[in-house]
C-alpha cells in the first residue's frame, strides 16, 4: 500500500509543481495576467503591454480593459481596426478589437460587456468574415485546454528555456523596459504592444531601430491572403452578426457599422477579379443592408484611397496604418455623432 | 478515447477506477465497466457503440441458441448463422469500400461507366476502430460454444463486459471468454500491490510509446514521405526504424492494456514477448501479437487442415490463413501481400527444416529479423509505386545518400532495449521497491506531459 501511495503521491506532487511552474512562467501567453495591466496603468504616462504578456488571451485582455476604463464608446473587429485610437486625453473611448475577431466573438463581447452605461459602437465587419476558409480562432480556452497548457512537456520546456535565459523570472512575472521612448511592461523581447486604451503600436513604432516595413502588392500574394479562394459568401456568419445588432439593440447602443479600408491595388483586385468581385459585391450590397436593417449606420471607409490613405499607408500592404486609421476614426465619429 | 491522452489519463481512468473500488456490489461494478467502456468505445464516435452493442448481442445469443435443446441437431446452422451475422457488420463496415471500389473499376474498365454515387457511397463508409478485435472475439466465443470447451454464457451483463471491456476493446489483446469468464464470477477486493503492478505496467506502455514509438515515427514519417528520393542509408534505417516502430506501438498498447486490466483485478493474455530475438518466422509468430496468430491458428489454420493432409495441403492452409491474417489488417492489397509473404516464410521454414537446414542461433536472429523488417515495406508503404521505390532503395538503387543521424541513434537505442532487456510485461514489478516506483512515477509525468503530441495508434486502423 505504502509503494502505491508513494508512487500517486508523487505523481500528483510532480503535476502539481510543474502546472504552477508553468502557469507562473506562463511562455505562450496563455494564461490572463491581470496585474501586468494594473502595472502599465499604474505608471505616468501609462506604460504598453507587451503582446508577450497577452499572448492568445485577448478577449480577457479587452475584457478587462473595458471595466477599468469609463469607456461609453468603443471599436470592435479584427487585427485590421487595432490602430483606432483614443485621442489625446480621452477616457472614454477603448479598442476592443483583437486578431481573430468575428461575428461570433462579438456577439461573446457585447454578452460579456455590463448594458450600462449606454454605448456608441463602432463595428468594424471584415468581408474575409464571409469566406469558406475562414475558421473561428479559440478565444476563451476553456479549463481543460488550460490544464493541458500547463502540463504539456513543450510548455514546461519552454519555461525551463525561458527561466534559463530570465533569472529575474523567479521573482517577477515580467519587467519594465523601455523600447525607444516607450515604457512597455514586457519580458524577453517586447514587440507588438498593446496602448492601455486597447489600441495596437508595432514594433517598428516602438523601436526607432527597427525599419518600418514597405507593402508588397501583387495577385498571387492576394490569392493567398484572406480572400483567395472566396467561392461562397457564408450567410450563416451574416446570422451572427445580425444576433450581435439585436443585443447592441436590446441594450440602447448605437452602432455604426463599417468595413475597414482596403489597400488600392488590393481593392481593384477585389472589383475586377472574375470569381471573388461576384463575392466582394455581394459583401457590399448584403452587410450594410443587414445594418440599416437593423436601424444602424453604416459608413463606407473601404475604399481606402477614397478616403486618403495611399497604398503606402498601410505598412505590411493590409493593415491601415496609424494615420489612416486616424481617418477611419474621424468619419465614425462624424457619423455617430456627439455622445 | 486514446489510452495515451488528456481525457483518458486525468479524467477517465481515475474516475472509472476510483468508482470501480468504491461500488460495493459486484454486478453494479460489471455494469460500471461495462457503462464506461460504452462511453470510452462512443467518444470516438457516437454510434460505434450501436454497432458494438449489435455484435455482441449476435454472439450472445449465438452462444445461447447453440446450448438450447430445441437447436441441438442443428447446432452448425446456428454457429454459421452466427458467424456471418457477426463477420457482415466486419464486411459491411472494412471491406465495403475495398470490395466495391475494385468491382467499380473492373466494371468501368469492361463498360467504359463509371457510377459516382456508388462510389462515393462505398468510400463515404467510415471504418468502426476495435471492430476486427471485438468479431474476432465474438466468434471464438461462439466456436469454443459450438465445440463444448465453455459453457454459453447465460449472464448478458459479463458477455458485455468481455467483448466490451476497454482496455482491450480498441487493440487487443484478442480475449477468449475462456480466460476472462472465471475471473468475472467473484467481485475483485482491492489489492494495492495489484493495482500499483498495473500502473506500473500502463506507466511502462505509455513511455514506450510516447517516448519511443513515436519519437520513431516522426523521423519514419520524414523519411518515408518520399520513398523515391531516399539513398541506401535512409531506405535501411527507415525500414529497421518502422521495424521498431510499430513494435513499440503495438507492444505499448498490450502492455498498457495488460496494466489497465489488472488494475481492475483482471489479467488478460499477453500479446508479444520480444518478437525479434525470433531465430525463425515460425518463432516470430510465437512472439508477435500472439493472441491473433493463435486465434489464426485455431480458428482457421487448424479447421483448414492444418499440417493433418499432407505438405502441400499444409502450404496452401498457411498461405491462406495468413492472406485473410493480412486482410484483417487492412483492406488493402498490400496487407494481403504482407500476409502471404509471411505465408511463404512460414512454408519456407517448413521445408528447410524437414531438409535439415539448420544455422546458429545468433545467425537465424539476424535473418529473420531482417526478413520480417523486408515484410514491414509491404505493411508500411500503401502503393506498389512506394513499395518498389524503398525496395530499391533498400538495394542501393538511388545511391547511398547521407546517414540519417537522429534516425539511427533512435535505432540503436531501439536494439538494445529490445535485445537487451525482456518484454515488459515479464518485468517484475510487483516486487520493485520505492526507488524504482519513484521513477516510474517520474517516468509516468514526463511521459503524460508528451501525449499532445502524440500519434494515434497503428493498430487503431484495424
Amino acid at each position: 500500500m505504502r509503494r502505491l501511495v508513494l508512487f500517486l503521491s508523487l505523481i500528483v506532487v510532480l503535476l502539481v509543481g510543474v502546472a504552477v511552474f508553468d502557469w507562473w512562467i506562463d511562455p505562450f501567453g496563455d494564461i490572463y495576467k491581470p496585474a501586468a495591466l494594473t502595472a502599465a496603468l499604474n505608471e505616468h504616462p501609462n506604460c504598453l503591454v507587451s503582446e508577450e504578456l497577452v499572448g492568445a488571451r485577448y478577449f480577457s485582455f479587452k475584457l478587462d480593459l473595458f471595466h477599468r476604463r469609463p469607456t461609453t464608446r468603443f471599436v470592435v473587429g479584427s487585427s485590421r481596426v487595432l490602430r483606432i485610437a483614443a485621442h489625446p486625453g480621452e477616457r472614454t473611448f477603448t479598442n476592443l478589437g483583437f486578431p481573430g475577431t468575428a461575428p461570433e466573438t462579438i456577439l461573446s463581447l457585447f454578452r460579456a460587456l455590463p448594458a450600462k452605461p449606454v454605448q456608441t459602437v463602432y463595428l468594424g465587419v471584415e468581408p474575409f468574415w464571409f469566406t469558406p476558409k475562414f475558421t473561428v480562432p479559440v478565444y476563451r480556452p476553456s479549463r481543460t485546454q488550460l490544464a493541458q497548457y500547463l502540463l504539456s512537456r513543450a510548455t514546461f520546456q519552454f519555461a525551463v528555456r525561458f527561466a534559463r535565459q530570465a533569472h529575474y523570472i523567479f521573482f517577477h512575472r515580467w519587467t519594465r523596459e523601455l523600447v525607444g521612448s516607450k515604457c512597455v511592461i514586457g519580458r524577453q523581447s517586447p514587440g507588438i504592444a498593446w496602448n492601455t486604451d486597447g489600441s495596437r503600436t508595432y514594433d517598428y513604432e516602438l523601436d526607432p531601430t527597427i525599419p518600418t516595413p514597405r507593402p508588397q502588392y501583387n495577385v498571387a500574394g492576394f490569392e493567398a491572403g484572406a480572400y483567395g479562394n472566396w467561392t461562397s459568401f457564408e450567410g450563416g456568419r451574416l446570422a451572427v452578426l445580425q444576433q450581435a445588432l439585436e443585443v447592441a439593440k436590446q441594450r440602447g447602443w448605437h452602432v455604426v457599422g463599417f468595413s475597414p479600408p482596403e489597400p488600392g491595388p488590393l481593392l481593384r483586385w477585389l472589383e475586377t477579379d472574375a470569381q471573388v468581385s461576384v463575392r466582394w459585391r455581394e459583401f457590399l450590397r448584403r452587410v450594410p443592408a443587414l445594418f440599416r436593417a437593423a436601424g444602424d449606420r453604416w459608413v463606407n471607409v473601404w475604399d481606402g484611397q477614397q478616403l486618403g490613405c495611399p497604398a503606402s499607408s498601410f505598412p505590411d500592404g493590409f493593415h491601415a496604418g496609424a494615420a489612416c486609421s486616424r481617418l477611419v476614426r474621424a468619419r465614425l465619429d462624424a457619423a455617430a455623432g456627439p455622445q | 478515447m486514446l489510452f495515451n491522452s488528456f481525457p483518458f489519463l486525468y479524467f477517465f481512468l481515475p474516475a472509472v477506477a476510483v468508482g470501480y473500488y468504491v461500488v460495493p456490489r459486484h454486478r453494479l461494478r460489471l455494469l460500471l465497466i461495462v457503462g464506461a467502456s460504452y462511453y470510452f468505445y462512443a467518444y470516438a464516435d457516437w454510434w460505434f457503440p450501436a454497432l458494438m452493442a449489435g455484435s455482441t448481442a449476435l454472439s450472445y445469443t449465438g452462444g445461447r441458441l447453440l446450448e438450447h435443446p430445441r437447436f441441438a441437431e442443428r447446432r452448425r446452422l446456428v454457429l454459421g448463422l452466427g458467424i456471418t451475422g457477426v463477420l457482415m457488420l466486419l464486411g459491411y463496415y472494412k471491406y465495403t469500400a475495398f470490395v466495391g471500389g475494385y468491382a467499380l473499376s473492373f466494371v468501368h474498365v469492361i463498360t467504359q461507366r463509371s457510377f459516382p454515387g456508388l462510389h462515393s457511397f462505398v468510400t463515404s463508409i467510415a471504418l468502426p476502430i476495435g471492430i476486427s478485435f471485438y468479431t474476432f472475439e465474438g466468434i471464438s466465443y461462439m466456436v469454443d460454444v459450438y465445440r463444448g470447451t465453455l459453457r454459453a454464457e447465460r449472464d448478458p451483463l459479463r458477455y458485455a463486459f468481455f467483448i466490451s471491456f476497454f482496455p482491450h476493446l480498441i487493440a487487443g489483446p484478442i480475449v477468449r471468454y475462456g480466460i476472462l469468464q472465471p475471473q468475472l464470477l467473484g467481485k475483485q477486493r482491492f489489492d494495492p500491490d495489484r493495482v500499483r503492478s498495473g500502473l506500473l505496467l500502463f506507466t511502462l506502455g505509455l513511455a514506450k510509446k510516447v517516448l519511443l514509438a513515436d519519437a520513431l515515427a516522426g523521423w519514419v514519417d520524414h523519411y518515408l514521405a518520399t520513398p523515391g528520393s531516399i539513398g541506401l542509408l535512409n531506405a535501411w534505417s527507415s525500414a529497421l526504424g518502422f521495424g521498431f516502430q510499430i513494435y513499440f506501438d503495438f507492444s505499448a498498447y498490450s502492455d498498457m492494456a495488460l496494466g489497465l486490466a489488472r488494475m481492475f483485478g483482471i489479467e488478460l493474455p499477453w500479446n508479444f514477448d520480444r518478437p525479434y530475438r525470433s531465430a525463425s518466422p515460425t518463432e516470430f509468430w510465437r512472439r508477435w501479437h500472439v493472441t491473433l496468430s493463435t486465434w489464426l491458428r485455431d480458428y482457421l489454420y487448424i479447421p483448414l487442415g492444418g499440417n493433418r493432409k499432407g505438405e502441400r495441403r499444409r502450404d496452401v492452409n498457411l498461405f491462406v490463413t495468413m492472406g485473410l491474417g493480412g486482410l484483417w489488417h487492412g483492406a488493402s492489397l498490400n496487407f494481403v501481400a504482407w500476409g502471404l509473404y509471411h505465408g511463404g516464410l512460414l512454408a519456407g521454414t517448413h521445408h528447410g527444416s524437414r531438409r535439415g537446414w539448420r544455422m546458429p542461433r545468433v545467425l537465424g536472429v539476424a535473418v529473420t529479423f531482417v526478413l520480417v523488417v523486408l515484410g514491414w515495406v509491404l505493411f508500411r508503404m500503401r502503393s506498389a509505386a512506394d513499395i518498389g521505390h524503398l525496395y530499391a532503395g533498400m538495394l542501393g538503387l538511388h545511391g547511398i545518400g547521407g546517414a540519417p543521424g537522429h534516425l539511427i541513434a533512435y535505432v540503436l537505442v531501439s536494439a538494445a532495449i529490445v535485445w537487451g532487456l525482456p518484454e515488459e510485461w515479464r518485468w517484475p514489478v510487483a516486487e520493485w521497491g520505492p526507488v524504482r516506483v519513484a521513477a516510474l512515477a517520474v517516468l509516468f509525468v514526463v511521459a503524460a506531459a508528451s501525449v499532445y503530441t502524440s500519434h494515434p495508434f497503428i493498430y487503431f486502423r484495424f
